[in-house]
C-alpha cells in the first residue's frame, strides 16, 4: 500500500543492522547542510543514489521517484528565491542580484538532504528506526505509541481504501459538492471505526491481565564494526573532497 | 505545507526544533499521566494518531488542478486538544517523512511548530471563542483559519531562512504568502467545509464516543 514501507522490508539490507545505514545517512545528512553544495551536492545524491539502487537493490525508478517527491515544493520555491521585490519606486519585481545563484544553491542542498533521507527509508522499515529513538531520548511510552500508530496505519489505510471504493462504484465523487461530502463521510466513518477498534483492543489486552506493558521483541544482531567505520568514512571523503576544492 | 528535508539552514533548523520541543515535551507528559491513571488509553492515543496520518493521506478533490491533502489539524484539534495534538501531530509528521518522504527529518521542528502547534492551538482557539455562533460557524472557522495559520507560520519560517536582497524579511513573506496563497486559500475554505461535514456526522452518530475523548482534551 505504501511503495516505500514495502521497499524499506524487501530490499537486499533490510536486514541489517539499523545504525549500519543511520551512520552513512546521517553522516552524509549533516555534510549535505554545512558543506557549501559545489561540489558536495552532487556528490551526495550520486553516493546515496549508488548505495540504494546499486547496494541495496532497491529498484532506480522508486529510488528517484522518492527523490521526486518534494519537487513541486522546489519548483514553487525557485522563483521566490530568485525574484526580488523593490518597491523603492512602486513596485518591482526583478531578477534578485545573487538570486539565481541561492535558488540554485538551496535546491541543490535540498535535493542532496533529500537523497540521504531516500536512502535511509527505502532500505530502514520503520519498526527498526523506532528502538534508535530511544537514543536520542525519547521516552518509552513514547516510542510505543509510535510503533502501535505504525501497525494501526495499515489497517486503516486499507479501511479508507475500500471505503473511497465503495463510495466511488455510487458515484459519490461526481462533481465537487458530492466529492466533499462523501470525503466527510469517509473521515468521518474511519473515526468512529477508528475509536471502536481502539476500545476492542482495550478490552481484548484488558481481559489478558494488561497492566500497561506492551513488551516487544528488540531483534539482537550487532552492528559491524567495519560497516560503521565504513559508514562514517562516506562523509569523511565527501568532506575531504569539498575542502580539496574550494583550495 | 511541508518544508522539505534540507530546505532550511541548519540553525534555523535547529532553533524551530527548540522552539517546539516544549510544547511537544508538556504534551508527552501529559499523555504519560493520561495512560497512568487509564492505561488502556494506550490504544485510544494509537488509533486517533493512525487515525490523523490515514486522514492527512486522503485526497482532497482537486480545487486547482494540483493534488492536494487536508491538513487535519482542525478536526484534530477538536476531538483531541492542542496539547495531545502537539504529540500526535508530531509523530505524524515524522511517519509523513519516513512512509511518504513528505517533509523531513531535519525541517521536524519547524513543520512541527506550524502543523502541531501553532495550526491545532489557533484552529482550538478560534472554537473556543466562536461557541456561541453555532457549531457549524465555529468548526468552518477553526478548520479553515488553523489551516491558514499553518501556511503563514511556513511563510514566516521561509521568509526569516531568505529575507529579500531589497526588501529583506518583510519582502521575502510578501513573497512567500502570495506564492502559497494561490493554493493555501481555496485549500483552506475546502478544509474548513470538509471538517464541517465531518463534525456534524460525528455529532449527529457518535456522542459516546466524542465524549469518551473529552479527558484527552482536559475537559473532564
Amino acid at each position: 500500500m505504501l511503495a516505500i514501507d514495502r521497499h524499506a522490508w524487501t530490499n537486499r539490507w533490510s536486514d541489517r543492522h539499523p545504525l549500519e545505514k543511520l551512520v552513512p545517512a546521517g553522516g552524509m545528512l549533516l555534510a549535505a547542510l554545512v558543506l557549501p553544495p559545489w561540489p558536495a551536492a552532487p556528490l551526495i545524491i550520486a553516493v546515496m543514489l549508488v548505495l540504494t539502487i546499486v547496494g541495496a537493490r532497491v529498484p532506480p525508478k522508486a529510488a528517484l521517484g522518492t527523490l521526486a517527491v518534494p519537487v513541486g515544493f522546489l519548483l514553487t520555491g525557485i522563483p521566490v528565491l530568485a525574484l526580488a521585490v523593490d518597491v523603492s519606486v512602486g513596485v518591482h519585481i526583478g531578477l534578485a542580484p545573487d538570486g539565481l545563484r541561492l535558488a540554485a544553491e538551496v535546491t541543490s542542498r535540498s535535493l542532496a538532504a533529500t537523497s540521504c533521507l531516500v536512502f535511509l527509508i527505502l532500505t530502514t522499515p520503520v519498526a527498526e528506526l523506532v528502538p534508535m529513538l530511544g537514543r536520542l531520548g525519547v521516552p518509552k511510552p513514547v516510542r510505543e505509541l509510535i510503533l502501535l500508530i505504525y501497525r494501526l496505519i495499515f489497517v486503516f489505510l486499507e479501511r479508507a481504501d475500500v471505503g473511497r471504493q465503495a463510495q466511488v462504484a455510487r458515484l459519490g465523487y461526481d462533481g465537487p459538492r458530492r466529492s466533499i461530502r462523501s470525503l466527510g463521510w469517509l473521515a468521518g466513518s474511519l473515526f468512529q471505526r477508528s475509536l471502536d477498534r481502539g476500545r476492542r483492543l482495550e478490552t481484548g489486552l484488558a481481559a489478558r491481565g494488561f497492566t500497561g506493558d506492551l513488551p516487544y521483541l528488540d531483534s539482537d544482531r550487532a552492528a559491524s564494526g567495519a560497516l560503521l567505520v565504513a559508514g562514517a568514512l562516506l562523509p569523511a571523503a565527501v568532506v575531504a573532497v569539498s575542502i580539496a576544492w574550494t583550495l | 505545507m511541508h518544508i522539505m528535508e534540507g530546505y532550511l539552514p541548519p540553525i534555523h533548523a535547529l532553533a524551530w526544533t527548540v522552539a517546539a520541543a516544549p510544547f511537544v515535551v508538556a504534551g508527552v507528559r501529559r499523555i504519560g499521566r493520561i495512560v497512568e491513571d487509564h492505561p488502556e488509553t494506550k490504544l485510544l492515543l494509537a488509533t486517533s494518531g493512525a487515525f490523523a496520518f490515514v486522514l492527512s493521506a486522503l485526497k482532497i478533490p482537486s480545487v486547482t488542478g494540483s493534488c492536494s491533502h487536508p491538513t487535519g489539524v482542525g478536526l484534530g484539534a477538536v476531538l483531541f486538544g492542542p496539547n495531545v495534538m502537539a504529540v500526535l501531530g508530531s509523530i505524524v509528521l515524522l511517519f509523513q517523512a519516513l512512509l511518504l518522504a513528505h517533509g523531513g527529518i531535519t525541517t521536524l521542528g519547524a513543520n512541527a511548530f506550524s502543523m502541531a502547534i501553532v495550526g491545532p492551538w489557533v484552529a482550538w482557539s478560534v472554537w473556543r471563542m466562536t461557541s456561541g455562533f453555532g457549531r457549524s460557524v465555529g468548526v468552518f472557522l477553526a478548520a479553515a483559519l488553523g489551516n491558514l495559520a499553518t501556511y503563514c507560520v511556513t511563510s514566516v519560517q521561509l521568509a526569516l531562512a531568505f529575507p529579500d536582497p531589497a526588501t529583506g524579511f518583510g519582502g521575502a513573506l510578501v513573497k512567500f504568502l502570495s506564492i502559497f496563497a494561490v493554493t493555501q486559500v481555496p485549500l483552506a475554505i475546502v478544509e474548513g467545509i470538509l471538517t464541517v461535514v465531518v463534525v456534524n456526522l460525528l455529532a449527529q452518530y457518535s456522542r459516546d464516543e466524542l465524549s469518551a475523548l473529552a479527558f484527552l482534551r482536559g475537559a473532564k
